[in-house]
């Protein structure tokens, strides 16, 4: 019997190609690493990342899922809620008993009631609504919400480059 | 290409050292003394060994670990610069006996050490991978006993050079090999452990116990060897700086050990005492599949006091990293567990139903109607709506998390209408509603800590006023049930007091749904993550509003007017009522609006009345 943590990567594989969500492609890089995935997240309809297919990686922790994975993508992005290098800041990203920023009620860290379809759901809803309160790239928070036409034009280069246009 | 590259340069380097000396001396001696005295020919010879111990290293590898991953070579590296590094200050401590020979057996140390930390990591790695073949299994265990009988050696050969001569470097080598072979000890049982696992079909259960128990012996071994280490040194030498960051590391990793068995051992204890074992009826109503694991549960899960219910092992090590519900977040160590149950439970409606009829009929102890349901739930009666009691027990618990040890609103009031029994029916199964205490009872700081405006005053406040909704619905439902038994009996005996009906302006409520969608929006993810969950076990806070629906359906309109408007009247500040319409307004939905409109209408209505 393998470990837990594989057992239940596992499952969510299986789970994720019968009934795969839409606009999301995941699966482990390697049939032998379970614990790095790789997900393709097609940019949300009506905002202004539609169109765009992001890559992104996952790495879980050894302990999964009793602590969750990190995520970062793969593509220049240009979002409130990614930084720079990638990574993504979501709340139920973050480990449930330390709270980085001091402000996130426990209710919305990870908890093992999580999964990786949810967190890449979670990421569409953050493509599409940028949260400003807690922003992990400060240029584009700024952006945002004083400068709207010029992120949105921003967003749209990116789009275009993950397409290779 | 660059290794072979350089595997040729320096054997052809050394190969022209040795020509030119055999050429200049003719003879064996004179020529190995001309090289050992040329400081030219000693480097390339250097150079030449540090290669063929490099080579070896690659050989070793090949046998017993074949390709290195990405993640074990880059471990590898970080660890080895640190190693390196705290080698370079132990030269200094040991400047007067620096020697060839000296650099030889630390890099002999280095090198044993670097196949520990792969063998670790190729240990762990076991319990990742999905495919371990009896290749794996025999490389891990060849290696694990040659490093094994290796660190044994050198230990025995640095005693006795120290018995012999006193205390020299050999010191530090015993010193560190004993570490290593603390460090093999530790793998090997893990080893075994995992092994153990792999072999059998189902989950072992105590296998996280022992891996728990050997690190903590493993740790305090190595936090006895190190400080014995230092005191010896202090006294003979000096400080030992190199030893310090080890040092650091070991005593944080037995502090944090230390830490987890004690966590373990209360999480084992609190589910083996407070825990019931979920029954078979209990897994049968639930969707039977663990949270945790996505595995099904067949035998040993536990039910929590919020009704969710888990693998016990899933749970257990859950618990060591947090005393919450996984599924709701109650905080299982502050829930008066054994007593939620029956207790908090007359408790509550009692006071329910104080709110509906304050003075009526004398009390009745014992008599309540939401227990006797419960009961019958238990006895087995099938529940036709379980995904509703699902939800509001993630209400219920959120609750109890926020307002820990609260007073229970007044002393047991008289229920008003009583059946002493109900068995003929039991549509729900409905975890007790903890009641929002009353705000009379709450001091000044209390309510100005409800009453603030920073977002944790705001959470606070609808955490508060799910609460009421919580009762609302449980109320709208216990007065369902009165309605099926006033239909069943032949002359009606009892009319429910019905209030008038009034259209009411939605102008104040409009404004604070504004406000609280916005609050909302703000939480994209946990929004995001109703909107798609479909899992009815994974009920999350928002979806609170959710249960309007499932409760709401059967029940008409009429039955959760009168309750519904008196319940509110716990809270007694307009704004935070409204605030409570605007949330529930803002996650209703479909067929529901209705009621809930006219529900919503009559809340303000009786707030302005008052």
């Amino acid at each position: 019997m393998a470990g837990q943590a594989l057992r239940r990567l596992m499952a969510e594989y299986k789970q994720l190609s019968i009934n795969p969500p839409e606009g999301i492609l995941a699966g482990p890089v390697s049939e032998e690493n379970f614990f790095e995935w790789e997900a393709l997240i097609s940019g949300p309809a009506d905002t202004v990342f539609e169109g765009g297919l992001f890559p992104a990686k996952l790495v879980f922790p050894s302990d999964y899922p009793l602590n969750p994975p990190k995520m970062s993508f793969l593509c220049e992005m240009f979002h409130p809620n990614i930084f720079p290098d990638g990574r993504v800041c979501i709340s139920i990203l973050h480990s449930p008993g330390d709270d980085p920023l001091g402000y996130e009620s426990s209710s919305e860290r990870w908890s093992p009631v999580q999964s990786v379809e949810k967190i890449l759901l979670s990421v569409v809803s953050m493509l599409a609504e940028p949260n400003d309160e807690s922003p992990a790239n400060v240029d584009a928070s700024k952006m945002w919400r004083e400068n709207r036409e010029e992120f949105n034009k921003t967003a749209q280069r990116i789009v275009r480059k993950t397409l290779g246009l | 290409m660059r290794s072979i590259l350089i595997f040729l340069t320096s054997a052809v380097l050394s190969a022209g050292v040795i020509a030119n000396a055999v050429i200049q001396k003719k003879q064996f001696y004179p020529s190995v003394v001309y090289i050992s005295k040329s400081n030219p020919s000693m480097a390339v010879i250097y150079f030449q060994s540090l290669i063929l111990v490099l080579m070896l290293g690659k050989l070793m590898r090949k046998i017993f670990l074949g390709t290195l991953r990405a993640a074990e070579f880059e471990h590898l590296m970080e660890r080895f610069w640190y190693a390196l590094t705290e080698t370079c200050l132990a030269f200094t401590v040991f400047r007067d006996d620096f020697n060839p020979k000296f650099i030889a057996l630390f890099t002999v140390l280095l090198f044993l050490k670097s196949f520990h930390w792969l063998a670790e990591d190729r240990v762990d790695y076991m319990e990742r991978s999905p495919v371990i073949g009896w290749v794996f299994h025999i490389r891990v265990a060849g290696l694990l006993s040659v490093l094994g009988f290796l660190d044994y050696l050198l230990i025995m050969y640095a005693y006795q050079s120290t018995i012999a001569k006193g205390p020299t470097v050999q010191l530090v080598f015993g010193f560190e090999y004993a570490i290593l072979i603390t460090m093999v000890a530790n793998t090997t049982i893990k080893y075994v452990l995992h092994a153990s696992e792999l072999r059998s079909d189902t989950p072992w259960e105590n296998k996280a116990v022992f891996l728990l128990y050997t690190e903590l012996v493993i740790g305090l071994i190595r936090v006895i060897l190190y400080i014995v280490f230092v005191f010896l040194m202090v006294k003979i030498y000096t400080l030992p700086l190199f030893a310090f960051r080890p040092m650091y590391y070991t005593i944080r990793n037995f502090k944090k050990a230390l830490n987890d068995v004690i966590l373990s051992r209360r999480a084992i204890h609190n589910m083996n005492t407070l825990y019931p074992d979920a029954t078979a009826e209990e897994l049968a109503l639930s969707d039977n599949i663990c949270i945790i694991c996505r595995e099904d549960m067949v035998s040993s899960s536990k039910k929590l006091p919020c009704g969710h219910i888990f693998h016990t092992l899933c749970l257990r090590s859950w618990f060591q990293r947090q005393q919450t519900c996984p599924t709701c977040r109650l905080n299982i160590l502050r829930t008066p567990i054994t007593a939620t149950q029956p207790q908090a439970q007359p408790a509550a409606n009692n006071n329910a139903n104080q709110n509906v009829r304050p003075n009526e009929a004398p009390p009745v102890p014992q008599q309540n109607p939401f227990l006797n349901l419960l009961n019958d739930n238990r006895l087995g009666n099938q529940v036709p709506n379980p995904s509703s009691s699902s939800s509001v027990s993630s209400a219920t618990t959120t609750t109890t998390s926020t307002h820990p040890g609260a007073p229970f609103g007044a002393p047991i009031p008289p229920p008003p209408f009583f059946f002493p029994s109900m068995p003929f029916m039991a549509p729900y199964t409905i975890p007790p509603p903890p009641m929002p205490q009353n705000l009379e009872q709450l001091t000044e700081e209390e309510l100005r800590a409800i009453e603030g405006n920073e977002r944790r005053h705001v959470e606070e406040r609808i955490k508060l006023l799910r609460n009421v909704q919580t009762m609302l619905n449980a109320s709208a439902a216990l007065m369902n049930q009165y309605q099926m038994v006033v239909a069943n009996l032949p002359p009606p005996p009892i009319s429910l007091p019905l209030q008038q009906q009034q259209p009411q302006q939605s102008s104040s409520s409009s404004s604070v749904a504004a406000e609280t969608a916005e609050q909302q929006s703000t939480k994209v993810e946990n929004v995001s993550l109703t909107k798609e969950n479909d899992n009815k076990n994974e009920v999350k806070l928002e979806d609170v509003g959710s249960e309007d629906e499932t409760i709401n359906k059967p029940s008409t309109s009429r039955s959760s007017e009168p309750t519904s408007s008196k319940t509110a009247t716990t809270l007694d500040s307009p704004s935070t009522t409204s605030t409570f319409i605007a949330n529930e307004s803002s996650t209703i939905n479909g067929e529901t609006n209705e009621a809930n409109e006219i529900r919503k209408r009559r809340l303000q209505k009786f707030l302005q009345s008052d």
